[in-house]
């Protein structure tokens, strides 16, 4: 047999393909479509929209709400935030997707960057969401937001830290509960620390906590419930489980302490939306933003105990009962640019 | 006399052994039709272009060490690649040999003895494959934090240890079939020489064995290195946990990619290891068979071994099914046995219409590709590893391969009616088919080379007609291992979650989707139905599978 022919063909085509689809596989479109809302706001024939959302903890009734309220369907698919950035990314011109929901600042912010997000006119939205919670170009905007927080049991802590830094104290040396690098909560955390206080600071701060020798759980959820069990005395956790915890057990033992109270304020990230650079229908998800901003603002972020983003919205009773608090607000449009140096001084530090 | 064997059906498609060693060179693809007739140009390009399309998603990843990013390379050995190495290198021993060592020791429990509910435990011992790493790890997770603590129960010990009971049985079907098919003869000529029983065990029946324990172990080894569910859940830091920890942290795709690349390295060493240990040996078959000798066991020493096949389904399959059916009654109970896609029957049908799918692309191409592919020949060879390739790297690379290869024909704009791959049902089969293959192909592969040449040598000299040669004797005689191959991968394809999560169309939510949807807020109450429901359905093919090994042997004879 002849098998030079077809190892020429075979790497002839593996060339061409490889080729055509590297080629290709990054090229975004241009971002640079502004979105103006619709002039009319008849209700009834909306059309359809198309959402992304990197948050799905009950959503649905949200978005439910939304189309009786406005005639618009929403159509979501859920996923995990990275996986649907790269998506959209990678769908450039062509994608389904009118509005992207992540969970997290960093991810909006690294979508930004890649030019898939459309720049917004709306005053309903520059009027409802503190500048320090949308970014500079008006391409993305928080809906809700997350404190991430010190948590400690009621039971055997009687002087819980009051910094992020404290945390790292020998006094909780095999006490402590903190969740995985993975996750991007934490690295977000560490974004603030080094926005905050520079990395070599952060650096030393995170080694603190490593030197502690803590329990890396990789669930909020679950570090909640190890401080109940006496696992762990003090964690970081975000507060919004701690509120699924409490309607299910009101004597839940742990108690939420308000970290950096003196002096920038509590670390938040927020979830956010966007509209996309090349939305099919950019009007219907300019419409969902804005209503998820106002009228829905209160059941968005009482979905999931979350603080409202609009400061004039009242949190859900529960949360409201976690105190009120000074959030680090200058922080969190900064934190996606600040995200690879802090997985980087995570690994510096040993963070597991 | 000891009993023969009454469960073992194995047969002429293997007529019987004997440990001729050189057999093999002469054996099969010689022979053989199927994957050996001269072919036209055309055939060969078509041939090829699959092979082809089917590697491009994963020949995007490997693109990216052209340029390597040095500095995160860096940064990462000075970090945590030593420690990701190390991780990955202690799980892949200790899961190598717990399977091994576990594997072989029930399939030889099961084949060389008989005890009480042994017949039912050579069945029952399979089906830790109906049950996916991610749930598994959950049930034991919560079930040893009880006793062990939160900290004790996170260890790569016992990562290791889960691993190795939903893994083993890949070795222990191989190595089953291998006992099954030796030949009580050699036995009796080393027992004649002076051996005991168990040292013919050790000198005869093992070695005999060798090379399908290595492609079971080889098996193993692929699912430890793609694993993340599972090392996650217990803190272990392998390297396919860390691409996506690079790719989800810094957002830098080519750093994640080229850390893949390592990864399909280990991957390309453990298939050459496996080679290695197969090494020259081919034993064939001849002659009419005797199989291997039941020895009955009585009084403790059957109790025992009763107690140690019951025992690792309790582990591995009885106690974790038991805390999901709780966890299930309670989700009745409070009302937690649908999501806001649908009920019950609606995510099943979506799981099945994906998995239906999917085997069928898998079957036909699979078909296809060992029709036409001479893997005796470098370029066959190297088109068969090719289309393999997708089997080696961590679902989640796989999926943003195909996100990456598709996304640019959509850009194209070639297909008709402004129609997109990316979202689509045809994407996501793509994607699926481009993990999966592998095991389709080298199960359909493997079955048609153990078709005895001097059956297809007799039916050419008859004058039949190739096609005929393949219609009527090859695919009939390999039939069994061609639906336990379509069976494989549909076990496969129920449990996958990374790259249906990535690229499902909208209204196609699967199981392995609603329990990624519960467990991922850490609900596992609400996980309990969906995982209840892909552990039924792998249960039903886990039979599904017995049965047609059992069948297929039978009917051949």
């Amino acid at each position: 047999m002849k098998p030079k022919p077809l190892k020429l063909m075979g790497s002839l085509i593996i060339g061409t393909l490889v080729l055509s689809a590297c080629g290709s596989g990054d090229s975004t479109d241009s971002s640079d479509t502004t979105v103006s809302p619709a002039t009319s706001d008849a209700v009834g024939d909306g059309g359809t929209i198309t959402v992304y959302t990197g948050r799905h903890y009950g959503i649905e009734p949200v978005f439910a709400q939304f189309t009786a309220d406005t005639g618009i369907e929403v159509r979501f698919t859920t996923g995990n935030d990275p996986e649907l950035r790269e998506r959209l990314i990678a769908e450039g011109a062509n994608t389904p997707a009118d509005v992207i929901m992540t969970a997290d600042a960093a991810n909006i912010e690294l979508s930004a960057a890649a030019g898939v997000l459309a720049n917004v006119n709306s005053d309903i939205l520059t009027e409802t969401i503190p500048a320090e919670l949308r970014s500079d170009a008006n391409n993305w905007f928080s809906l809700s937001q997350r404190a991430r927080v010190v948590i400690a049991s009621t039971e055997r802590v009687e002087n819980p830290p009051t910094t992020y830094a404290e945390v790292g104290n020998p006094e909780w040396q095999g006490k402590l509960c903190l969740r995985p690098s993975t996750h991007p909560y934490t690295q977000s955390l560490v974004a603030s620390l080094i926005i905050s206080e520079g990395e070599e600071r952060a650096t030393e701060i995170v080694r603190s906590w490593v030197d502690n020798d803590p329990l890396y759980i990789d669930s909020d959820t679950d570090i909640y419930n190890a401080i109940a069990n006496g696992e762990c005395d003090v964690a970081i956790a975000n507060t919004y489980y701690l509120g699924r915890l409490l309607t299910e057990n009101p004597a839940f033992p742990v108690e939420i302490v308000w970290p950096e109270q003196d002096g920038r304020g509590t670390h938040v990230n927020v979830s956010t939306a966007a509209v996309t650079a090349n939305a099919p229908n950019p009007e219907g998800a300019l419409a969902l933003i804005e209503w998820l901003a106002t009228k829905g603002q209160q059941q968005f972020s009482d979905a999931n105990f979350e603080y409202p983003a609009d400061p004039n919205v009242k949190p859900n009773e529960i949360v409201a009962g976690f105190g009120e608090f000074t959030a680090d607000l200058a922080a969190v449009r900064q934190l996606g640019n600040n995200q690879p140096a802090a997985v980087k001084v995570l690994s510096a530090a040993g963070y597991q | 006399m000891a009993i023969m064997i009454t469960d073992t059906v194995d047969s002429n498609d293997s007529n019987n052994t004997t440990d001729s060693k050189d057999g093999g060179a002469a054996r099969s693809s010689t022979v053989s039709v199927i994957g050996r007739q001269t072919r036209s140009w055309t055939s060969i390009a078509v041939i090829s272009a699959i092979a082809v399309a089917l590697s491009v998603p994963v020949l995007v990843i490997v693109w990216s060490i052209v340029s390597p990013s040095t500095e995160v390379w860096q940064e990462l050995w000075a970090t945590r690649l030593p420690g990701m190495i190390r991780e990955t290198a202690i799980l892949l021993i200790m899961v190598l040999a717990g399977t091994l060592v576990l594997g072989t020791a029930l399939a030889w429990l099961v084949t060389a003895y008989q005890f009480p509910g042994r017949r039912v435990l050579g069945w029952l011992l399979v089906t830790p494959l109906a049950i996916p790493g991610y749930v598994l790890g959950f049930v034991w997770l919560d079930t040893l934090e009880g006793p062990l603590g939160a900290r004790g129960v996170r260890s790569i010990w016992l990562c290791a240890l889960v691993l190795t009971i939903t893994l083993y049985p890949y070795v222990y079907l191989f190595a089953r079939a291998a006992f099954r098919e030796q030949s009580q003869r050699a036995v009796d000529v080393a027992r004649s020489l002076g051996c005991s029983r168990t040292k013919a065990f050790w000198r005869v029946v093992l070695p005999m064995a060798r090379p399908s324990l290595a492609a079971g172990v080889a098996l193993v080894g692929m699912e430890v290195l793609t694993d993340i569910g599972t090392v996650r859940l217990f803190n272990v830091s392998t390297i396919a946990d860390g691409v996506l920890r690079v790719w989800f942290g810094t957002g830098n795709r080519d750093a994640a990619a080229e850390l893949a690349v390592v990864l399909i390295g280990v991957a390309i060493v453990l298939i050459a290891a496996e080679r290695l240990a197969r090494g020259r040996a081919r034993f064939t078959q001849s002659g009419s068979r005797v199989g291997l000798h039941v020895e009955r066991l009585r009084g403790a020493r059957a109790v025992s071994a009763s107690a140690i096949g019951w025992g690792v389904f309790t582990v591995a399959v009885a106690l974790p099914i038991y805390r999901l059916i709780t966890w299930a009654l309670e989700a009745q109970r409070t009302d937690q046995t649908s999501t806001v896609s649908g009920d019950l029957g609606f995510h099943l049908m979506s799981s099945l219409r994906v998995t239906a799918v999917a085997v069928l692309a898998c079957l036909g191409l699979g078909l296809l590709l060992a029709a036409g592919l001479n893997r005796r020949r470098a370029s066959g060879s190297l088109l068969a590893r090719l289309t393999t390739l997708g089997y080696t790297v961590p679902g989640p690379v796989v999926a943003i391969g195909v996100l990456v290869t598709l996304a640019a024909v959509d850009r194209l704009g070639w297909l008709p009616g402004g129609w997109l791959l990316v979202g689509s049902f045809i994407g996501l089969i793509y994607a699926l088919v481009v993990r999966f293959l592998a095991v389709a192909y080298y199960g359909i592969e493997a079955s048609i080379t153990k078709v005895p040449p001097s059956v297809v040598a007799s039916a050419r000299t008859l004058g039949a007609g190739r096609f005929r040669v393949a219609t009527r004797i090859e695919l009939p005689l390999a039939g069994a291992g061609i639906i336990a191959a379509a069976v494989l991968v549909a076990i496969d394809t129920v449990k996958e979650l990374p790259i249906t999560l990535i690229l499902r169309p909208f209204g196609t939510e699967t199981l392995p989707i609603w329990v990624w949807q519960a467990t991922s807020e850490s609900l596992w109450v609400q996980a309990a139905v969906p995982s209840l429901a892909i552990v039924t359905l792998g249960m039903l093919l886990v039979a599904a599978l017995l049965w047609t090994l059992e069948r297929g042997a039978e009917t051949v004879s």
